[in-house]
């Protein structure tokens, strides 16, 4: 039984499509990702769920009611915002009752008490916004969206203005505190790793509509057409034709074929096969070799191609730059796009 | 890097007594007995101030202008804040509109605008020429710039479009949400542009003159009247509704931002201090063209 639908929404700004025909449906505890370049209209989906946006046709669905023309007020999601729009002239204690005041909710201080545990900041209910770090305003806007239970939690893109090692607790945090409360959470990013670490499924989405939907494992080993191999994961994409050439066979037909850059092998020319006899071996030097740290990343040239390779960073195991090396492309890893 | 900031602090240190030198010889001179021949007055005293204080034109002059002041800006503001509030965001199509309308009264002359106003005014349904009234609606006019420069660059500055769509979410209604999350942040933008329009009015005089002149007569016209007698008078005169305007911004500026941290208010003051000057030399000048 789906808890959020949205069905064959279309909004458009002066003649432009900004979300054409969107469907898609999300069970009860989900946690689903918007992932898409900016302008592709992930946040106006997003506000559009919200209320914030009004949809030239087509529904939305929450928990089986038609939320389609209500007011934000009444539609009973919670919003974070990529600023966080905390309010000013409140302190954190304020800032997570309001909604709660505004409802005329009893025990506010209770409830409110207990949110900011769970966001781990207590001792700072007194403190204004602009005396919090970017961190714990995320969190105060966390918890005041939070504390209202609402049925759909929309994040837009939340953790894009904090710095990485903060982005990265907090994505660990956010999803632990999702898992506890179990809330259905709609989470919008142009990051695809930030997608791939948080989402339970992912909806990519490029020009206004969702080009492919999955399980993060899904949407990275299978892409569906080039676009989401490119952005998911630093494809190779090479025409069929270009392939035929390198591989000298024709055994896989197809538009385009893409390879991930982690499954192919490198040796140096004149080594063997490996005896792996389904893999195809090609020639070529190395262009360019960089070092993330823990991963190698090569660019080889081939006659007619060039290739991204990526290495676990074995010591001793380093190809130099313009160094005589052959590629192995396991056959089972190529995707026919 | 040091050479430049004591550079700095050369250029500002000459503005400060460029700006504070005709007041502070305004002053001199509204104190001064004989001052004819020496650099410095050869005596002083306070008799142009007890003849001020003692004539009741005077008072009568300063409460016309009160009254004035606080209709017309009382009105500015229960106005132009929902139409401006509205508009940015609601409405922000229309923005352009809002801000061409109050941009128009820099294009017009007060001279052009008082002598069109008193045509309009003076036969027809609304007989208002020669009434306080018709000086308000001018002077609504007047400082229509800066109310809405000042409410929309505070409504911008806070992102109120992003407050008020937080607020809504969390159960508020449009107004609750601009009473509980927009006036209290932009209070210190109103009170600014509020500030300025009251310095402005304070030394308004071409439209007091031309459409209401003595028959309702303000502090400026009454200022113009003594020019012709005593130039100590004046410098008496310009001295003392200089002091109340002071003493009403500190006053003001004291209530509100008291519960802010230390160095918002001196920012802020300090703002508002360099806002108030070109009113302050406006003053001088004109004290300075008679005496």
């Amino acid at each position: 039984m789906s808890y959020v639908t949205i069905d064959q929404v279309t909004k458009g700004y002066h003649h432009q499509v900004v979300l054409e025909n969107i469907s898609l449906t999300l069970k009860k505890g989900e946690f689903a990702t918007l992932l898409g370049q900016s302008g592709c209209g992930k946040s106006t989906l997003l506000r559009s769920i919200a209320g914030l946006e009004d949809v030239d046709s087509g529904s939305i669905f929450i928990d089986g009611k038609d939320i389609t023309h209500i007011s934000p007020r009444q539609r009973e999601v919670g919003m974070v915002f990529q600023s966080y729009a905390l309010f000013p002239n409140m302190n954190v204690f304020d800032n997570i009752a309001y909604g709660l005041k505004m409802k005329k909710a009893k025990n506010i201080k209770s409830r409110v008490t207990k949110m900011i545990e769970l966001v781990d900041l207590v001792g700072k209910e007194q403190s204004y916004p602009h005396q919090l770090s970017g961190g714990q305003q995320q969190r105060v806007a966390l918890a005041r969206a939070l504390v209202m239970e609402p049925k759909v939690l929309l994040l837009d893109e939340p953790l894009s203005a904090l710095d990485a090692k903060i982005r990265k607790s907090l994505q660990k945090e956010l999803k632990r505190i999702q898992k506890e409360l179990e809330i259905t959470t709609i989470f919008v990013t142009h990051d695809q790793e930030e997608a791939m670490t948080m989402s339970d499924r992912i909806f990519v989405m490029d020009k206004g509509k969702i080009v492919q939907s999955g399980s993060p494992v899904e949407i990275y080993t299978s892409p569906v057409n080039t676009f989401v191999a490119k952005f998911i994961g630093n494809y190779n994409v090479l025409s069929m034709e270009v392939f035929h050439k390198l591989v000298h066979s024709t055994e896989l037909n197809g538009k385009e074929i893409a390879i991930r850059p982690e499954v192919l092998q490198i040796v140096s020319a004149n080594e063997d096969n490996l005896g792996i006899h389904d893999d195809w071996g090609i020639k070529g030097f190395v262009k360019d070799v960089s070092m993330t740290g823990n991963v190698l990343r090569y660019e080889v040239e081939t006659e007619v191609a060039a290739f991204l390779v990526d290495n676990l960073h074995h010591k001793g195991k380093m190809f130099e730059q313009g160094a005589q090396v052959q590629i192995f492309v396991p056959k089972k890893e190529c995707i026919i796009l | 890097m040091k050479t430049s900031l004591s550079f700095h602090k050369v250029i500002v240190g000459f503005l400060v007594i460029y700006l504070l030198i005709p007041l502070a010889g305004t002053f001199l001179f509204s104190i001064a007995g004989k001052w004819d021949h020496t650099i410095l007055p050869e005596s002083f005293t306070m008799k142009w101030y007890i003849e001020l204080f003692q004539d009741e034109r005077f008072y009568g002059a300063l409460q016309h202008t009160m009254f004035l002041i606080v209709v017309t800006v009382g009105l500015s503001v229960m106005i132009m804040l929902p139409t401006i509030f509205i508009i940015t965001v609601y409405f922000s199509k229309w923005e352009g509109w809002l801000q061409a309308a109050a941009m128009l009264p820099y294009g017009i002359p007060p001279i052009v605008g008082a002598v069109g106003l008193i045509k309009v005014y003076s036969n027809g349904p609304l007989q208002i020429t020669g009434t306080p009234w018709i000086l308000v609606g001018a002077y609504f006019i007047t400082i229509l710039p800066f109310m809405y420069q000042g409410i929309r660059n505070s409504l911008s500055t806070v992102n109120a479009v992003q407050l008020v769509d937080a607020a809504e979410l969390l159960g508020a209604t449009k107004f609750q949400a601009f009473r509980t999350v927009v006036f209290p942040n932009i209070i210190s933008g109103i009170l600014v542009s509020t500030l300025l329009s009251v310095a402005l009015l304070f030394s308004e005089f071409a439209f007091a003159n031309l459409l209401v002149g003595g028959r309702f007569e303000t502090i400026q016209i009454y200022l113009a009247d003594k020019l012709n007698s005593s130039g100590h008078l004046t410098s008496a005169i310009v001295i003392t509704y200089y002091s109340i305007i002071l003493l009403l911004t500190g006053t003001v500026l004291k209530l509100t931002f008291k519960k802010e941290k230390v160095h918002d208010i001196s920012s802020k003051k300090r703002s508002l201090l360099f806002l108030m000057k070109p009113y302050r030399q406006k003053n001088t000048a004109l004290e300075g063209e008679n005496s």
